[in-house]
Parts: C-alpha cells; structure tokens; sequence
C-alpha cells in the first residue's frame, strides 16, 4: 500500500501528498548537514520526507553528496546539524530494517565465495551464533527467486555478469526484509535486461510497502520508478514531487559546467549561459 | 623396513611425538588463520606482526629465560596487533606505515638480543625455534593458546568474511568491524608468539601466509579452502619432522625441525602452484565469466531528457 506522510510539516521541499492516513514517513530529514569526521560538511541543508511504498532518486554531479546523503542514511556519516530519521529511528539504530546495494564495481571477482553464501550474508546479523537453519535457507532461496537468479545460487559470484551480480547484492539485501532499500548507482553498467527486471523489481516492493532512495545520474531512471527527486550540489538544491523537479532550469543549476557520467559515456553540460 | 615403518617409526619416539603434536595443533589453528589473512590481504600485516613481536619474545627471553619468551611475546603481539588494526584504518599509507614500525620494531630486537651472552646461538633459536627441544611445558601452552586463538577466529569469521568481501556493506548492515578486526590481528599475532616459540620468528611467517595462499589457488569455496589449508599445514609439519629425522639420524645431515618443515611447506606450495598453473593453461580454456559485463545502453544526455 502506498503510505502518505502527514505528520511532518508541509514543508516546500517535501514530496508529502494529501495528508490522509497518519504513516510514519520511512526517511524524514529536517535541515540535514552532513560530514566526515572534523572536515567540513559534505552535504548541508537537506529538508524532505519519504513515505513507505515510495522511492527517492538522489541525483547530481560526482562529489555533490549523493553518496555522503546515502551514507548518511546508513549511520556511516556524522550528523553535523538537523534531524535525520530513518524508520522513526536514529540511522544506527535503524540498520537491521534498512537494506543497502553498494556498487559492484569495487568487489573483488576472484572472491571465493557462491551466489547463496552472498545473499546468505545478508542474514548473518539476525543468525547471530546459529548455524544457518531451514528458515535461513528458505529465505535465501526467495530472495533469489525474486531477482531471477534461482538457477545460479551456486555459481561463484564473481562468475555472474554484472547484471546478476547487482540483482546478487540486491536478494543480499531484500533476504533480512528490509523496509527502506538503499541502492547506490543500481543501474551503472547495466544491459537492458538486468536494468528491466530490476526496475519490475522495484516497482513490486514499493507496492509491497517497501521505500526506495536510489542514487543515481540516469534520470530515466528516476522518471520510471522514483516519485520524488533530491537534487544535490554539496547543499540541497531542490527536493520533491519529481516532476517539479526535475526542470531543465534546476538541472542546469545543478550539472553546469560539470561533465555527467551516463553510463559509459560522458556527457559534458555546457555552462548556465552558454548556447546549448 | 617398511614403507610404514620408514614413515611412522620415528614417532614412536616421545621426543618426536610432542613436536608432531606442537605442529598439528599450529596447522589447524594457523590453517585457519590463514585462509582468513588470504581472504582479507593481511600478508604485509602479518609480516609486521611477526616482526614486531620479536622484540617482545627477546625482552621475555632477556628477562626470564625460555619460560618469559612467550608472555614477552604475548604482551607485544596485544600491542602491535592493536596498533596495526588502528594504522591500517586510516587508508593512507598503511604500508609504509607498517614497514617503518617492523623494521623498528625488528631492528630494537636485533639490538637487545646482541647485549647477551652466547649472541649467535640465542639470535639463532628465536629466528629459527627449537621444534625438536620442546618440552611439555611448550606443549601445553601451544595446545592452550592455539585453541583460545581458534576460538576467537571462529567467533569473528562471519563478519570477517563478508567485511572482507564487501567492507562498507558489512558495515551498513551494522556489524562491528572494527572491534572484529582487532580480535583478528590479535589472534593471529597470539598464534604468531606460539609458532615463534615452535618454528622460529621469520619461519612463523611461512605457516601464517603460505597454506591459505596455496588453499586459494586450489579452489573456490571457503570450506574446502580452509580443510586444504589445515591439511597442508599438518602435511608440511608430518613430512618436515621425518626429513629432518631422516636426514639427521639415517643420512647424517643434521637438520633444523623448523626448517625442514618451513622446507616442505614451500615444496607442497610449489606443487600447488605449478598444477594450479597447468590447470588454468592446459588443454582446458580459461574460464570465462558468464556472460559479458556492462552491457551498453546509452540513456539521453542530461540537458535533453530534461526537456
């Protein structure tokens, strides 16, 4: 079910809709600054909610802080100014319900390890001292079932194409049933086929109550799945319903000047007043 | 003689049997260790703990004998694997880092050993243990330490292996990989005092870094990894001790327990090493990822899809 945000404020960043149901949002920052240890902030100032069943695309240029905001989220950044909530909870205290996909680029393909023993990590804060039982591998099982990757459970990781792997690390995180799913540049790298099932598989957990923060250069992406955009450049630069943001003139302020990874390409986005 | 008799004769003999034992307890637990430093590229960090304990074991044997080699040892190794864990947390230069401290460390070694009395030989016997001369006492200390270290090893091996496969996952999944890490390095650096008393500081190195290494080339899955790398432990410890008898009391060649062991283990590598090289050249193709990675599709530009 889709939730609706109504306790938080309406505040002009917020992608809240018409207050109706009261759902805890599964995100809310209010005035969120975040750094690295003693250097200075990284990303400042960002106001907005999510709701369950709802996704969030984080978009802006490479060093804006689309991974410092993804970060954060995760308790892997300090919290220098706001409140930040993930799940009504402090971003540590919220780890055991928040499922995070890095990128595969930065794993080690020779890693001796198999698909299940993968996505069996992902229970491995709830196994605690036991030995994976029934129930554990049940869940890995659904949890490739899920992504499509049955048939290779026993393949070594490092084997499957980069689509599989990022559907891997994706059942890594649905197998402890997360209700906020972090996913860090998901489609970088992608063929259409794995981009297609993992967009269906989005879709499917949002409708499942599950929400969504995806960082991301592609704004196809965020027009296919996302229902609110975090434009960043080291301070919030815009946040909200999608398509309110997403305008040429907020992306231009955002990407000026920059060159913009899409894929393997890379585009440069002629400055604010130049002849586009 | 027999086949049998030439191989399992010389145990019979009880000052051969508590430096069999002394090896298989080192096997199982430094296999385990092993596999872990391999999965995890500690080898350098290993090398600076074996170095920088050695101080510690000179102190201990300065200070009160054979009986203070071990706790001199113990108390450095708490020491540097600590301060290890902590330097290579900060990414920048770690190696450096590393190699500055065990130099140091090593050279301070060096230096205390050469204020003693009989300096060569007891340079000597730390460097390169006395395997054939251990006494009960040495025993039960391996036995107990090697277990502790195996325990703590089992304990943090589940956040390790996925630290090691996916570090900032494992920490967003809220496993304490720091405070794992320490409870690693000083279990290895702990198992390192126990093989130094055993095989000697530089050839602990050997037993820590060379069976998880060759387990690595051999397989894939984790389990046969870490059986592998306790077997070529034991078999390195079993075949070492009989050269070294062999050679000693049938050949007439006088040969150091540790470093006929030492001997093998590098022998069982290259073996290792030249059938997993035909295997990856032979006949066979290379293997060949499943399918091709990245894929292009190109999305719009940014300032078109804007519009």
């Amino acid at each position: 079910m889709r939730g609706v945000t109504s306790d938080a404020p309406a505040t002009a960043g917020s992608p809240t809709r018409e207050p109706a149901v009261a759902v805890r949002p599964a995100l809310s920052a209010r005035g969120v600054t975040l750094r690295y240890g003693s250097n200075p902030p990284a990303l400042s100032d960002v106001t907005l909610d999510v709701a369950p069943g709802e996704a969030l695309a984080v978009i802006g240029p490479n060093g804006a802080g689309k991974s410092t905001f993804i970060l954060g989220l995760l308790g892997l950044t300090q919290l220098a100014d706001g409140e930040l909530r993930v799940l009504d909870r402090t971003p540590a205290a919220a780890r055991v319900s928040v499922g995070y996909v890095p990128q595969t680029a930065g794993l080690d393909p020779e890693f001796p390890v198999t698909l299940d023993q993968v996505v069996m990590m992902g229970r491995y804060r709830t196994l605690g001292w036991r030995w994976p039982g029934r129930r554990d591998r049940a869940a890995v099982h659904a949890a490739l079932e899920r992504v499509g990757l049955s048939e290779q459970h026993r393949t070594r990781f490092g084997r499957l194409s980069g689509g599989q792997q990022q559907r891997g690390l994706l059942a890594r995180a649905l197998v402890s049933s997360p209700r906020l799913l972090v996913l860090d540049e998901p489609f970088n790298g992608l063929d259409q086929t794995s981009r297609d099932t993992l967009l269906d598989i989005v879709r499917e957990l949002k409708a499942d109550g599950v929400a969504f923060v995806i960082s991301t250069h592609d704004l196809d992406l965020a027009r296919a799945v996302c229902d609110s955009v975090l434009l960043v450049n080291g301070v919030q630069v815009a946040a909200g319903p999608r398509d309110d943001v997403l305008t040429l003139d907020n992306l231009e302020r955002v990407f000026a000047g920059h060159q913009v990874e899409v894929d393997e390409h890379t585009v440069v986005v002629p400055p604010h007043d130049g002849h586009a | 003689m027999t086949a049998i008799d030439w191989l399992f004769s010389p145990f019979a003999l009880p000052f051969m049997q508590r430096p069999l034992l002394v090896m298989l307890v080192l096997a199982v637990a430094l296999g385990l260790a092993s596999v872990m430093v391999t999965l995890r590229s500690l080898q350098f960090v290993g090398d600076g703990l074996v170095h920088a304990v050695f101080p510690g074991i000179v102190i201990g044997f300065a200070v009160g004998g054979r009986e203070g080699l071990v706790p001199g040892g113990l108390v450095a190794a708490a020491i540097a694997a600590v301060a290890f864990t902590l330097l290579t947390r900060r990414a920048l230069a770690s190696d450096s880092a590393i190699a500055v401290v065990l130099t140091v460390m090593f050279g301070i070694g060096v230096i205390i050993v050469s204020r003693q009395s009989d300096y060569v030989g007891q340079l000597q016997e730390l460097l390169f243990g006395r395997l054939l001369t251990v006494t009960d006492a040495d025993v039960t200390l391996t036995v107990a330490v090697a277990a502790a270290a195996t325990v703590a090893i089992a304990v943090v091996w589940r956040t390790q292996l996925f630290r090691a496969h996916d570090p900032l996952a494992a920490r967003a999944a809220g496993h304490r990989v720091l405070a794992t890490d320490l409870v690693l390095a000083v279990a290895v650096a702990v198992l390192i005092v126990a093989a130094t008393a055993a095989v000697g500081n530089l050839l602990a190195l050997g037993l820590l870094v060379v069976p998880g290494a060759a387990a690595r080339l051999l397989t894939h899955r984790i389990g046969w990894m870490v059986a592998i790398s306790i077997a070529m432990g034991a078999l390195a410890g079993f075949g070492g001790l009989l050269i070294g008898f062999r050679a000693s009391v049938d050949w007439g060649i006088p040969l150091a327990g540790g470093a006929s062991v030492i001997t093998m283990l590098v022998v069982i590598y290259g073996v290792v090493l030249a059938a997993s090289m035909l295997h990856r050249h032979g006949p066979r193709t290379a293997h060949t990822t499943a399918d091709a990675r990245g894929a292009s599709t190109a999305p719009a530009p940014v300032p078109e899809a804007a519009r």
